[in-house]
């Protein structure tokens, strides 16, 4: 329950933070929700219901949503502030997931660095973390970064470089990367951490259908170790994805 | 009708269109000239992510001397957007 009050208090702080800084921001907020609030693709993955296959165990049911509010603060800065959650009917609370995050941008062309805080909890909230994260990645200038590769070739990815502080130092790189024809998406997300002189990471994949605006079929997978339980996890899964963004 | 940008240096609309696609192109390897318009979505047709669209904001206050405000950069989804939203912020005449 604490743990739960912690989450609300963080994002009821950016929400307040983000308002006084700019008396009229409600009317510039957005909402979008996807799969992830957290990541370079957490606005082209689709929120998903799925049916799923975890390794040494029977066919689950998972329901994997990040919700995401933007505004402004200055010229060159923006705030982000959001919830996730990984559950579903038959799943094990250790392998749910519920976070909240409240993050900062700045645009220093040619890179935008991002500060923020986030809480990570298992489905029992007995395991938990609040770390503070920095991280930065260029805005462009080689081929395929933040964009298309070519006309032809509908093929980009970014890379992120960033460090968490909570339980020490935890570096850590991300590199993510989507193709797009037509109604068909593709995207394949790794992060890799450097925790207590170790390396961990964590890869996670989907392909998307898209069968009417922003409803699809979704097919999705991961593989590795992430925070906070750091438990190593293998996963495949078929269902419906929604994405509710603006573009949609 | 003509409008002054931050320096004082008088516009029309039609230059402002073409002075944004031009920076939109060198955005944008590969695609040819005539290929981008005024229609041409930033996203769906160029293929930029959430975070590409704020490489404009620099040339736009090199060429067109208007200091874009990062959010609505983002917002933007196509590249008429992108002229209304710097010709919007440009001075009126009285």
């Amino acid at each position: 329950m604490r743990s739960a009050a912690a989450v609300c208090v963080l994002v009821a702080l950016a929400a307040t933070a983000a308002a006084a800084q700019q008396p009229n921001a409600l009317g510039h907020w957005e909402l979008l929700v996807g799969h992830s609030y957290s990541s370079a693709r957490a606005l082209m993955q689709p929120a998903t219901f799925t049916l799923e296959k975890v390794e040494g165990s029977p066919l689950y049911s998972v329901l994997d949503v990040g919700a995401l509010v933007r505004g402004s603060i200055a010229a060159r800065s923006w705030i982000e502030t959001g919830l996730r959650a990984r559950a579903g009917s038959a799943r094990p609370e250790s392998q749910r997931l519920y976070g909240a995050m409240a993050r900062v941008y700045r645009e220093l062309d040619p890179v935008l660095v991002a500060v923020g805080g986030e809480y990570q909890a298992d489905g029992g909230f007995d395991v938990h973390s609040l770390d503070a994260t920095a991280e930065l990645t260029p805005l462009g200038g080689l081929p395929g970064l933040g964009t298309w590769v070519s006309p032809a070739v509908h093929l980009r990815w970014r890379p992120w470089i960033g460090a968490a502080m909570g339980d020490g130092v935890q570096p850590y790189v991300r590199l993510s990367a989507d193709w797009v024809q037509g109604r068909l998406e593709a995207g394949v997300e790794e992060t890799a951490w450097l925790v207590s002189g170790s390396g961990r990471s964590y890869v996670k994949g989907d392909v998307s259908v898209q069968l009417l605006g922003g409803v699809f079929v979704t097919a999705s997978g991961e593989l590795g170790r992430s925070p906070p339980t750091w438990v190593h996890t293998g996963r495949i899964g078929l269902g419906l994805g929604f994405r509710l963004a603006p573009g949609d | 009708m003509r409008r002054k940008d931050d320096l004082g240096h008088s516009w029309t609309n039609g230059g402002v269109e073409r002075a944004v696609i031009r920076i939109v192109r060198r955005l944008s390897p590969g695609f040819a000239r005539k290929r981008i318009t005024k229609k041409t979505r930033l996203h769906q047709d160029l293929g930029w992510d959430d975070y590409y669209p704020l490489r404009v904001v620099k040339p736009i206050r090199a060429t067109l001397h208007e200091e874009l405000e990062d959010r609505a950069v983002l917002e933007l989804k196509t590249v008429g957007d992108l002229v209304a939203c710097v010709w919007n912020a440009m001075e009126a005449p009285a």
